[in-house]
């Protein structure tokens, strides 16, 4: 278990032409991620999860709050105690491109991590070799075929997946996806994705999914929890499928409506949410954070910012969360024309 | 290429020939040298641009797609080889057989352009204001005042601040930004063709909705003919009126989108539908696509070039290049394919 409590992190600007002050990156997150749980993150540019991602694997010191790691405080640990407890957390990012030493072979890049590892545990050299071949068929790679290739030799889906299997040789207790499929090509995303959630099941590790793109959340993140993040706090939250089906929140709300409808085999939702103007990191805002954007603003939403409450009268109890004075239900997710339409399978006949 | 006295009869028939086509690309193949020998990374594509349309152009990276695009503007990057075939473009003929002076005036004053990674193509040393002054500078345009006019027009219809973007420097604006002002250069000189290289690559959903809302915007309003490439297919479905499949430098299928995104015939189609995760309807129906797209080089060289993924590949498909199926007069109006196999799931 993974918890996030009250995390607060400002970035100090330099005293910049424009003469503004810091960007506070997150004002406040408390997350939990389960044992063998999906948590994903979602907003667009600047909403502080990168640098959430980045503060769970101890990348990224934060101001304020505290990280609970299997209840051990992170706070109350000298900086050389923590590294232990964050190692079993382990960051995949966005660029397999640069996450591997172009001078290395995968078989360098896996076996270092993995003696270390067997130094600790006290294995010999044939569980290193061992373990290495098992990691990479477990990411769906042929180890004979890869062990002995640089990574310029691979396709970026084959070089995510040995960042994967290279996060795996620590045996870690979370993986923290940052954007880890954005620069994958579209044939291949979807491999990764479903090792992601297969990882969970058959590795017992939890993950932590953060993208811009909901669809791809609501893949990883089944069963799981969503959390959409706004200036660096949480605007709302819930199970990953029941938040996309009906948000409260008029955030979220905007950021299903930017989802493109595909024409023939999707019907535009009737409601469609835009923000009023673009982000400004740096607007100094009262009460909603959102506010400024919000097409729904009423009387109260500048005077405080308004808390995460969970929803009255939700199905899901105290889970879904919401951090609006006027939570509404708006119908916003495009429909499939057929109800329950699955995607095309390749091997079926045209329909009448 | 075409001599001068070609050009003018050619000219004076397509009025004729293709009063419903804007763009039309004939046959093209383009090659690169590979230590295999020059191979092409566009063969034998055809495509017609409807004017007043928006085309979308899918595929993922090698796919041949901003070769192809590239080829409308006569721009093939060097040591790039047009091999064969033609690309007429309404109004300035075969865009292929310019001479320099003259692709000058069509690139941009008939033909605009906005860059794969248009984000990061400004100048960072010099304001977007000045930039677009060197633009009609080097277009020959005399009426400065008019330029601007017609940029502030463009940037106030995109919803900018037009005096706060022509003072702007590149880091000054964010990425969705700089995609807009993209998409004014491009149409700053009156250009009737649009041609996006990934807009909304690399934008985070918010922003690329707006883009997308200002391409279908100014799409309309200049009665533009748009081509738009993208790898993303929710991007063309949303967007497009027709769109084209392009899988290792083929087109391997075309169509208006809701009928080809309905009735997918192509395996790769299918495939690249059934591996998208969706907003709503059955997540759990997803599934990968297995294999890899090719290069250049591990292209097949003979038969359908994307048997050794195709989960219904007989062996007829490594015997040659299956032909264009084309749909006329079923349900599917104005279609066509290029597979063995499920064209014989049509008789």
């Amino acid at each position: 278990m993974i918890e996030a409590r009250g995390i607060t992190r400002t970035f100090a600007a330099r005293r910049g032409m424009l003469g503004r002050g810091g960007v506070r990156a997150l004002r406040g997150v408390d997350v939990a991620i389960p044992d063998r749980g999906a948590v994903s993150f979602i907003g667009e540019s600047g909403c502080g999860k990168t640098t959430l991602g980045r503060i769970l694997c101890g990348l990224e010191d934060f101001d304020g709050g505290d990280l609970v790691i299997d209840g051990q405080s992170m706070t109350t640990l000298k900086p050389k105690e923590r590294a232990p407890h964050y190692r079993r957390i382990q960051l995949i990012h966005q660029d397999p491109y640069t996450a591997l030493n172009p001078t290395r072979t995968i078989s360098q890049i896996l076996t270092d991590p993995l003696r270390l590892r067997a130094g600790q545990t006290g294995a010999g050299g044939t569980w290193v070799t061992g373990r290495r071949a098992q990691l990479l068929e477990l990411v769906g790679l042929d180890p004979d075929y890869v062990l002995p290739r640089y990574p310029h030799m691979l396709s970026g889906g084959m070089r995510q997946r040995v960042v994967i299997a290279r996060a795996l040789t620590v045996d870690p207790v979370a993986l923290v996806a940052d954007e880890a499929v954005s620069m994958i090509d579209v044939s291949l995303r979807l491999g990764i994705l479903q090792l992601l959630r297969d990882l969970r099941t058959q590795l017992r590790v939890s993950v932590l999914f953060i993208t811009h793109d909901v669809a791809t959340a609501r893949y990883v993140g089944h069963g799981g929890e969503l959390y959409v993040l706004y200036r660096g706090t949480v605007v709302e939250r819930g199970p990953t499928d029941a938040l996309i089906a009906s948000p409260v929140h008029p955030y979220t709300q905007s950021l299903l409506s930017a989802i493109p409808v595909l024409r023939g085999i999707e019907l535009p939702a009737p409601d469609r949410v835009v923000p009023t103007g673009p982000l400004d990191e740096h607007a100094d805002v009262p009460g909603c954070l959102f506010e400024p954007r919000c097409p729904f603003t009423a009387p109260g939403c500048r005077d405080q910012p308004p808390p995460l409450v969970p929803l009255d009268g939700s199905p899901q109890g105290q889970a879904h969360a919401h951090a609006c004075l006027y939570p509404a239900r708006r119908s916003v997710v495009p429909a499939p024309t057929v109800p329950g339409n699955a995607p095309a399978d390749p091997a079926r006949g045209p329909q009448p | 290429m075409t001599g001068e006295a070609d050009l003018v009869i050619t000219e004076a028939l397509e009025g004729a020939s293709t009063a419903a086509v804007a763009v039309r690309v004939r046959d093209l193949t383009v090659t690169f040298p590979t230590p295999d020998g020059p191979l092409p990374a566009v063969a034998g594509v055809s495509l017609e641009l409807a004017p007043g349309a928006i085309t979308g152009l899918v595929g993922e990276s090698g796919s041949g797609k901003s070769t192809l695009a590239l080829t409308l503007l006569n721009a093939v990057p060097a040591p790039g080889h047009v091999a064969a075939g033609e690309v007429r473009v309404d109004g300035i003929g075969d865009v292929l057989a310019l001479r320099r002076a003259e692709l000058r005036r069509a690139r941009g004053a008939k033909l605009g352009y906005v860059f794969q990674a248009s984000q990061n193509s400004l100048n960072p040393l010099k304001p977007v204001g000045k930039q677009l002054l060197d633009l009609g500078r080097s277009h020959g345009v005399r009426d400065r005042r008019a330029l601007l006019h017609r940029a502030r027009q463009l940037m106030d219809k995109m919803g900018m601040d037009a005096a706060r973007v022509l003072a702007s420097y590149q880091h000054e604006l964010s990425g969705g930004m700089r995609q807009r002002v993209g998409i004014v250069f491009a149409l700053v000189l009156n250009a009737h063709v649009l041609i996006l290289d990934e807009p909304t690559t690399a934008l985070d959903m918010l922003s690329q909705a707006a883009v997308l809302d200002i391409i279908r915007k100014v799409h309309r309003e200049h009665h533009l003919t748009t081509l738009i490439i993208s790898h993303d297919v929710g991007v063309i479905g949303d967007l497009a009126d027709r769109m084209a499949v392009m899988y290792a430098g083929r087109i391997v299928e075309e169509g208006p989108t809701a009928s080809v995104l309905a009735d997918p015939m192509h395996p790769y189609t299918r495939g690249l539908l059934t591996a998208m995760p969706r907003i709503s309807g059955d997540i759990g129906a997803a599934r990968p696509l297995p294999g890899r797209p090719p290069d250049l080089t591990s292209i097949p060289r003979q038969g359908c070039v994307f048997r050794p993924r195709c989960p219904l590949a007989t062996d007829d498909c490594a015997a040659a290049e299956p032909p264009d199926t084309v749909l006329s007069n079923t349900g599917l109006r104005d279609r066509r394919f290029a597979c063995y196999v499920t064209a014989g799931e049509l008789s």
